[in-house]
């Protein structure tokens, strides 16, 4: 579903990505983990072009994103992405923010673009937020909602860009929970996140990077009994000391 | 000083017809007004679309947009109109030509030429305001914007123009009330808009002091109305549960 093949990446004189390779499969859940600073955002937005990326290239559902001939924006609506601050349209209420880019993007009607909206709402157990504005609602919900927001386009895919990292402790299970069913589902996902417990729940393979470069690749039973390099191993006594 | 107020002034005939003073003052102040507006229009079109190439990808266009803003922007605003009327026209190819400078009504040929004249400068200045919203707003923005698939137009039509506006209100207010006191340059080509009907008013009746006083509060109250307009305005769109969009 998603092949990333020798990806290189530099801000000038600076290397962000060095010759990254990997794949992810339809139904796999891939946690991507790693210090700040490593590469794993940036990785993960040169998935659906957001960040270009000097060489190597990425298929997505056999379309290439590096070449200049792809669509990016109709290869994009079919890819669901989740940020780490939300990013919901704060001028628009939550039905509006559902139903824009369905109506925009696919040319579907509004009333059944606001239909598939409120039923993704439900889903994510915020219906009766619909008419409410983003700011109105805690960071917690409002990442339901830009998951809700996602899934509204039908993606073949989802991209999470550290959804729980600018969330309360309190707030952080409620987008867990949603994302946790979504694996269950047998939705492809591709996460960059910290949360170990999620990792282990539902992710097939973890994925581990420093310095712009993957170190390790793994089965997630392998990556978290017995990680091969020293990095990963100092990483994560780290994170699970307590 | 002494000094016989005399505010019956504005009840005198004119001599022309049964036309008044107070006549004079409210065909000027249509023309302001027209002026003004038709100004404003041209400035808010040109401006956002200025202040959009400044802030697309590439180099091109946001140079150019660049460019714009520092000509309009650096000479005066007189010296400008004094280009729109007496030079501009002398440019024209021949029959365009002929119709500006005779077949035109001339008060209607300097009309032309103070719009264009004030909806350009403005436009520098508006340019300059929405390129400031837009960058205002997270990049976070722009990228949630693309990856739900949208494109430039889209995201700049339905993402980023419509909380741009709501930040930049109050400094927009200001052009906007500007532009109705820069209309008064058009005194200065004959066009009988307030100011110039005040002149007039004055050296007809030597009432100076009154024709000037009542010019006063007549710009006064014209633009205090407008920016309680645009405070309404600004209530209007303001987004709930938002706090740093569409001003306190």
């Amino acid at each position: 579903m998603i092949s990333i093949k020798n990806v290189s990446k530099w801000y000038g004189d600076f290397q962000v990505l060095t010759d990254c390779t990997t794949e992810v499969s339809k139904g796999e859940v891939v946690v991507v983990c790693g210090p700040s600073g490593s590469g794993k955002s940036t990785l993960i937005k040169c998935v659906n072009g957001l960040e270009p990326f000097q060489s190597g290239d990425i298929i997505v559902d056999g379309i290439s994103v590096g070449s200049p001939k792809t669509d990016l924006p109709k290869l994009r609506s079919r890819v669901g992405m989740v940020f780490q601050h939300f990013e919901l349209f704060p001028h628009l209420s939550i039905t509006d923010n559902l139903a824009l880019a369905q109506i925009k993007v696919l040319g579907r009607k509004e009333d059944e673009a606001k239909k598939k909206g409120l039923a993704l709402l439900d889903r994510v157990g915020l219906s009766a937020h619909a008419a409410k504005f983003p700011g109105q609602l805690s960071g917690g919900q409002q990442q339901r909602v830009a998951i809700a927001r996602a899934l509204a386009m039908d993606p073949i895919a989802m991209l999470f860009d550290e959804p729980t990292s600018a969330l309360d402790p309190e707030m952080i299970n409620e987008v867990l929970d949603v994302m946790v069913q979504l694996a269950h589902e047998g939705m492809t996902m591709m996460c960059v996140t910290h949360e170990m417990g999620f990792a282990r729940k539902v992710a097939n393979r973890v994925i581990f990077m420093d310095k712009g470069a993957i170190v390790e690749d793994a089965n997630k039973d392998e990556f978290f009994g017995s990680p091969r390099s020293e990095r990963a191993q100092a990483f994560l006594s780290k994170i699970l000391q307590h | 000083m002494h000094y016989n107020w005399d505010w019956g002034v504005f009840f005198h005939s004119t001599g022309i017809g049964s036309e008044i003073y107070l006549d004079w003052f409210v065909k000027g102040l249509g023309w302001t007004i027209a002026l003004s507006l038709a100004g404003w229009v041209i400035a808010l079109l040109l401006g956002t679309v200025l202040g959009v190439m400044r802030t697309l990808p590439g180099k091109v266009l946001p140079r150019i947009a660049a460019v714009y803003v520092e000509i309009f922007r650096n000479i005066p605003l007189l010296v400008q109109l004094f280009v729109w009327y007496f030079i501009v026209p002398d440019l024209l190819p021949e029959g365009l030509q002929t119709w500006f400078k005779q077949d035109l009504n001339p008060a209607t040929s300097a009309f032309i030429s103070v719009v264009l004249c004030l909806g350009l400068f403005t436009a520098a200045r508006v340019c300059e305001q929405v390129r400031t919203g837009i960058q205002a707003l997270p990049k976070g923005q722009t990228n949630a914007a693309y990856a739900l698939g949208l494109r430039i137009p889209q995201i700049y039509k339905e993402v980023l123009l419509p909380q741009a506006f709501r930040i930049i209100i109050p400094p927009l207010t200001s052009e906007f009330l500007n532009i109705f006191k820069n209309s008064s340059v058009a005194s200065l080509i004959g066009l009988m808009e307030l100011l110039a009907q005040t002149k007039q008013t004055a050296e007809f009746t030597a009432n100076l002091f009154e024709a000037f006083t009542l010019a006063t509060i007549i710009y006064f109250v014209l633009n205090m109305g407008l920016m309680l307009f645009m405070r309404w305005v600004e209530k209007r769109v303001r987004v709930p549960g938002l706090i740093a969009l569409g001003g306190k």
